[in-house]
């Protein structure tokens, strides 16, 4: 079976809150700066200091897909990532509606929506996140790197264990 | 290529609002932020105006670079008539307000008169909208940014407010943003409360056209990663703020105990590591946190671990907390460092001034100068953390006969108290030193003197002077972008050079002011980062202005220059102790006692700090009494202000 | 004018200056730059003698957390003597 290749990996608490990946985007898309126009968009909650980027998340069955009644939408392999042909879409908001993550956006001003297409594989958000809250890395990655972090606080937690019952004696 | 950026005017008195495209001469004048603020300031108001009445105008302001790719334009400019001295009143501070003011349609906003009753600004989409501010007014820092964002729906608006001490016309009280980014010094907070204006909301989602989106980008990566790799902003993304308070402690530069030393002894607890300890075990490994667009992440996240405010939430706390609850009053507690700073975030009142004050009261107490009588029976002793802590609230509520009188600022409050208390206030126009004690480095000392709004070290202290550059380093810099063969000296006890370093880095700050970038981003910390040549080309990628770096230098000593007419207007004279550019004679007259063997038994010299004010006014084009020549004004084009252009 | 000139900036030709692993003594008049040993919680200047506590930003990067108290607390207080017995 072919690899499924590269997709973004959010890590919410390396997230500094700065927006950078908001800007880029805008502009690298759009040639213009408005985060509102951003496929990135870092959720707050300011009174605790908690910041989640919140992305596309190029879904296997994609909702926005199935939901699409003209099928603009569409899965490209190759970049693993979900697709929308502007000219075969009819601006219906449904694929907006059904989008569980919120990461379907619709801009007002251009009466389109808009997603997460990857850079077409150099993700700019990710380009310019120095702390890598953000990072694009092959799929099968994402869970080995929590794996190692579990694992790490589990074997922590039993050394701290053994010292703990040494130092009882 | 066209800039298409608005101006708005705002009469609070009548409600009229009119919006203006801000043209582009004018950008070529002053550029945007803080200097064009100050031509309006010098243009929008009158001479000996109440800095508290409906007369005082109030700029506030995005840069030319807000919201674009320039690694971090998310400075807010606020200007005014100065309630603490009576000079400029200015603020900037960080955050994401800015970004948002000019995505809603402005990079300028000109605020007149005064509200009968509590208001608030909604800026969205090109509209300005004067709200009721009845359910918000009493409310602090962070539960009117909510209670906003509640009202009207929706949770990314952003907000500059003012909290209680505002309110309470506190003369140093802030504008403030988030949860800390403090608009702080000279009372812009207390200008926006006595004009019952309680808040300035903003959201936009309209484009700011950038010239060259792509080629943008690629030079955005390259100035980040200049800025990033700088071994001065790894620290700060790592420690914040802090670590320069602990190097300076260190060599011995820090106010301790108002101005009787100049290191605070054993207060590893409230040392950088300390607060980053106190960071990582109540949030965790990643507790830094950023301004718009930045990388350097300088803000540290806690909460309160100990005590009464235990679990509460804050960001910072910066150098200048420590300044003022640790070092000047000599406390050494974190958890009275953390509170306090929770105080004056959530009161929205300069920490600076609050603990600079704070601290001369307690050397006027334990000097007889204040009695128990004065402070209701408070032991206002140094090292009393309790007493410090209930004199930050009694100032914000203006409680007690010594809280009212010192939230009037120190001019009026040494008048009031009376005695010598004058000769122990630590002050510049009005505006109290901040931390740190600049007897063993002259062109620090010169820096502070001489600032416009009032002793400060963010207008142009050459910070890089304490790192012993070689010659050959200082030389590049300072050579550029206009020649200077003058003498240089790596010895920061030194006085040679000095002035010019001085005038260099007024411009240099003057100039990130009016771009809206933040000074870690420039030639203030580290040597090595960007500035006059590094923003020709920014500029030019983002809005397709030409400037050369020697244009840009230019504009910054233009608008320095109009900041000094203003002060000449408002009646600064060279060696008025109250409104000059003049030290405290303690510099003068008591030797430095602690710190590193050779910043030990120092003062200035007031021959040589003579002579260093002199040839800085030299530099300027002013003569020996520090008024510009008319050759000056006429080379700067300032000789037909107020021109009333906009 | 702009970006034609892909040239490094002063600020960025500077960059080679940085220097890694050291820390300069925090007397002016020493300047002398102390390298740490890896890991070392201490560092004292050969050249005049003031201690300090020594912090790791991050491997290979020392900072002077702060002075060794009781050290640099008395060659302060003998220094701070000597020069003002030197003014009379």
């Amino acid at each position: 079976m072919e690899p499924m290749g590269k997709v973004l990996a959010i890590t919410p608490e390396k997230c500094t809150g700065c927006r950078l990946c908001e800007l880029v985007c805008s502009v690298f898309h759009d040639g213009v700066s408005n985060a509102a126009r951003s496929r990135i968009k870092v959720v707050k909650w300011e009174s605790e200091g908690i910041y989640v980027p919140m992305s596309c998340q190029q879904c296997q069955d994609a909702p926005c897909m199935i939901v699409c009644p003209v099928k603009a939408i569409s899965r490209d392999e190759a970049l693993n990532r979900v697709m929308v042909n502007h000219d075969i879409c009819i601006g219906c908001r449904s694929c907006v509606a059904v989008c569980p993550f919120g990461a379907m956006g619709f801009n007002v001003i251009d009466r389109k929506n808009f997603k997460c297409d990857l850079c077409d594989g150099d993700p700019q958000c990710v380009r310019f996140c120095e702390v890598k809250a953000v990072d694009y890395v092959d799929a099968n990655q994402v869970s080995l790197a929590k794996k190692k972090a579990a694992a790490e606080k589990i074997t922590a937690a039993q050394r701290q264990a053994v010292a703990l019952a040494s130092e009882s004696h | 290529m066209a800039l298409d950026r608005k101006i708005a005017y705002i009469d609070l008195s009548t409600g009229k609002i009119e919006i203006k495209p801000i043209p582009i001469d004018i950008r070529r004048k002053f550029l945007g932020g803080r200097g064009l603020d100050a031509y309006l300031l010098y243009n929008h108001t009158e001479k000996g105006i109440d800095p508290l009445g409906p007369k005082n105008t109030i700029m506030v302001s995005g840069g030319l670079l807000t919201a674009t790719l320039a690694s971090a334009t998310a400075r807010t400019h606020v200007m005014a008539k100065s309630p603490l001295g009576g000079m400029v009143g200015s603020c900037n501070m960080g955050g994401f307000f800015a970004p948002e003011l000019a995505w809603a349609g402005f990079h300028h906003l000109v605020i007149k008169g005064k509200a009968d009753k509590p208001v608030y600004l909604w800026i969205h989409n090109g509209k300005i909208e004067i709200r009721d501010a009845k359910n918000l007014w009493g409310k602090t820092v962070t539960d009117t940014q909510w209670a906003i964002r509640e009202e009207l729906g929706d949770d990314d608006i952003k907000s500059l407010v003012i909290g209680p001490a505002g309110e309470n016309l506190v003369r140093f009280a802030n504008v403030m943003t988030g949860i800390k980014n403090s608009g702080g010094r000279t009372g812009m907070g207390a200008v926006m409360g006595s004009k019952n204006l309680k808040a300035i909301a903003a959201r936009g989602t309209m484009d700011i056209k950038i010239a060259y989106p792509r080629e943008a980008l690629e030079y955005n990566k390259r100035f980040i990663d200049q800025i990033t790799s700088a071994k001065v902003n790894q620290t700060q993304g790592t420690l914040g703020t802090p670590f320069i308070w602990g190097a300076t402690n260190s060599w011995g530069g820090i106010r301790c105990r108002n101005f009787q030393y100049n290191q605070q002894l054993y207060c590893d607890d409230i040392e950088p590591e300390a607060i980053d300890e106190a960071c990582t075990e109540t949030i965790g490994p990643y507790h830094m946190t950023g301004c718009f667009g930045c990388q350097v992440h300088c803000r540290a996240k806690y909460k309160i671990p100990t005590g009464p405010y235990a679990g509460v939430y804050d960001e910072g706390p910066e150098y200048t907390s420590q300044g003022a609850f640790c070092g000047e009053p000599d406390c050494r507690s974190l958890e009275t460092l953390l509170v306090g700073n929770h105080l004056v975030n959530q009161f929205g009142m300069d920490n600076l001034e609050t603990g600079s004050l704070i601290a001369w009261a307690m050397e006027l107490y334990e000097l007889g100068i204040l009695t128990d009588k004065e402070t209701d029976g408070l032991d206002l002793r140094f090292g009393n953390d309790e007493a410090l802590l209930e004199m930050v609230k009694r100032i914000c509520f203006r409680k007690g006969w010594l809280g009212d009188t010192l939230a009037e600022g120190g001019l009026i409050a040494s008048e009031r108290i009376g005695k010598n208390s004058f000769d122990y206030l630590i002050q510049v126009k009005g505006v109290s030193n901040l931390h740190s004690d600049e007897r063993a480095t002259p062109a620090l000392a010169l820096n502070i003197a001489t600032a416009s709004r009032g002793s400060d070290h963010l207008r142009s202290r050459p910070a890089i002077d304490l790192y012993h550059l070689p010659v050959e380093v200082m030389r590049k810099i300072y050579s550029s972008p206009v020649p200077y063969d003058g003498p240089l000296s790596s010895e920061h006890t030194e006085y040679i050079g000095k002035p010019w370093q001085v005038f260099w880095h007024e411009n240099c700050y003057m100039a990130v002011d009016c771009l809206g970038i933040c000074k870690y981003h420039t030639t203030f910390l580290g040597a090595t980062l960007p500035n006059f040549e590094d923003w020709s080309k920014v500029i030019y990628l983002n809005t397709g202005l030409e400037f050369t770096p020697r244009e840009i230098w230019d504009i910054a000593e233009r608008c320095n220059m109009i900041e000094r007419l203003f002060n000449l207007r408002e009646g600064l004279k060279r060696e008025d102790p109250y409104r000059g550019d003049l030290l405290n004679h303690r510099y003068f007259d008591e030797p430095t006692r602690r710190g590193a063997p050779d910043v030990v038994g120092r003062v200035i010299d007031r021959e040589k700090f003579r002579k260093m004010v002199d040839e800085f006014y030299e530099y300027k084009g002013l003569d020996k009494e520090g008024i510009p020549k008319p050759e000056t004004l006429k080379r700067l084009g300032l000789d037909k202000e107020p021109s009333h252009l906009l | 004018m702009g970006i034609e000139n892909e040239g490094l900036s002063t600020a960025e030709s500077l960059r080679k200056t940085r220097t890694y692993g050291q820390v300069r003594c925090h007397n002016p008049s020493c300047m002398g730059r102390l390298q740490p040993e890896r890991g070392a919680k201490q560092v004292k200047c050969p050249v005049c003698g003031c201690e300090f506590r020594v912090a790791w930003v991050k491997e290979g990067f020392p900072r002077i957390r702060g002075p060794v108290w009781d050290v640099n607390k008395r060659i302060a207080e003998e220094a701070f003597e000597r020069k003002m017995k030197e003014e009379k």
